[in-house]
């Protein structure tokens, strides 16, 4: 039921007059694309300044809540950024992406990074003031640093396996991997 | 009296004499002469050896590493950016800019051997392609000029003395470079998966 939804929704995406210009302008679209990620460096790699520095792996001088209030702002823009570039790639592709595999499988791992960095902000919080010149950050904020580093390489490494197609909805006849990529259209032939 | 300006301004003199061989052999035509014969040992990469095969062979492990590029890139970029920012006094001001420019240049190494080894492996699986394209060169002479910038003239130039003691127009000059250089870097990477 959901996967027809959604194949739906795609379908009403792909016949608007911006999405089918977005697509067809060879540049419009690199561009977009480039721009999502370029924004990259920004983002993640703020965050990973960020989470290196609770793991004790860089700056161990400097109070750890001072990197992170400081370099929060930077963070939120290229993460702004990041999600409104990458909404007008689905935007551009919607069918296509909506049946892949590796993009549900990122919108899975972003939720759970975005989960993750809640929890985090909130640990962080609470036990402001009780550690910040330590070189290494307290167990539960470590855990919780290198859960979002991995979060988020698997979000990008997903990111980077969507153009490929391996598993297609047209290459593959796994049903398990049919239903999970959303191929409505392969799984009423079976 | 030469001598005495040459040790004053060494990184600078060291800039210019690099310049002007570069500018001396394109004049003598070494590029065109070289470029030719390039193109045997970019397909001896990409068929002959192991990193070619299993990048041309395996798409999935060349993908992947294809992603521990990006965030190798991702993380010079974060590092780039706390670093000249704060050179910059945009963010980071309650901390001394010394510490920052110290602590993050150690992972900061790490992140680029990392992205270099990853970026050899990604051009072996397509050399014979990324051979014609000049955007893929940009991208070395940029890369080869943003490694050179940051471990001998960068690096040197603020560590080991105090920030205040140097001009504020030279370190934001410093800043300003870097974070063009290692955009560029990224950029063009990316304009190679469009070419």
């Amino acid at each position: 039921m959901i996967n027809e939804l959604l194949l739906q929704f795609g379908h009403w995406m792909e016949a608007q007059e911006y999405s089918q210009m977005l697509v067809s302008g060879y540049y419009s679209y690199n561009w977009v694309e480039a721009i999502h990620v370029l924004t990259l460096m920004v983002s993640i790699g703020s965050l990973f300044v960020i989470d290196f520095r609770m793991m004790g792996w860089l700056l161990p001088n400097v109070p750890a809540t001072t990197i992170a209030h400081r370099l929060h702002k930077p963070m939120i823009i290229g993460f702004v950024i990041m999600f409104i570039t990458g909404a007008l790639l689905v935007y551009a592709k919607p069918v296509e992406t909506i049946q892949s595999l590796w993009f549900r499988i990122k919108m899975v791992l972003l939720l759970l990074a975005f989960i993750n960095a809640w929890i985090f902000n909130a640990r962080l919080k609470a036990a402001e003031g009780t550690w910040d010149n330590d070189p290494v950050a307290p167990k539960n904020l470590r855990s919780g640093a290198i859960i979002s580093i991995v979060l988020w390489c698997s979000v990008v490494t997903m990111g980077r396996y969507i153009p490929y197609d391996w598993v297609d909805c047209a290459n593959t006849s796994n049903t398990t991997i049919l239903w999970a990529a959303g191929c409505v259209d392969q799984l009423n032939a079976l | 009296m030469i001598s005495t300006i040459l040790n004053q301004y060494r990184a600078t003199a060291s800039v210019v004499a690099v310049l002007a061989v570069i500018i001396l052999l394109e004049l003598l035509g070494f590029r065109s002469a070289i470029y030719p014969s390039l193109l045997p040992a970019f397909e001896w990469i990409k068929y002959s050896t192991p990193i070619g095969v299993i990048g041309t062979t395996y798409g999935s492990i060349y993908a992947t590493v294809e992603a521990l590029h990006l965030i190798s890139m991702a993380t010079i970029g974060g590092l780039v950016l706390a670093t000249d920012l704060r050179l910059l006094n945009v963010v980071l001001r309650d901390t001394p800019s010394e510490t920052i420019v110290e602590g993050t240049y150690k992972v900061f190494k790490v992140a680029l051997v990392v992205a270099v080894l990853t970026g050899i492996f990604c051009a072996a699986g397509v050399a014979d392609k990324v051979y014609y394209m000049p955007v893929f060169w940009i991208k070395m002479g940029v890369l080869a000029a943003g490694s050179v910038f940051m471990i001998f003239f960068k690096q040197p130039l603020l560590s080991g003395v105090p920030h205040s003691e140097i001009s504020p127009w030279s370190i934001r000059l410093l800043a300003v470079t870097s974070i063009l250089i290692w955009f560029t870097v990224a950029a063009t990477g990316r304009w190679i998966g469009f070419s």
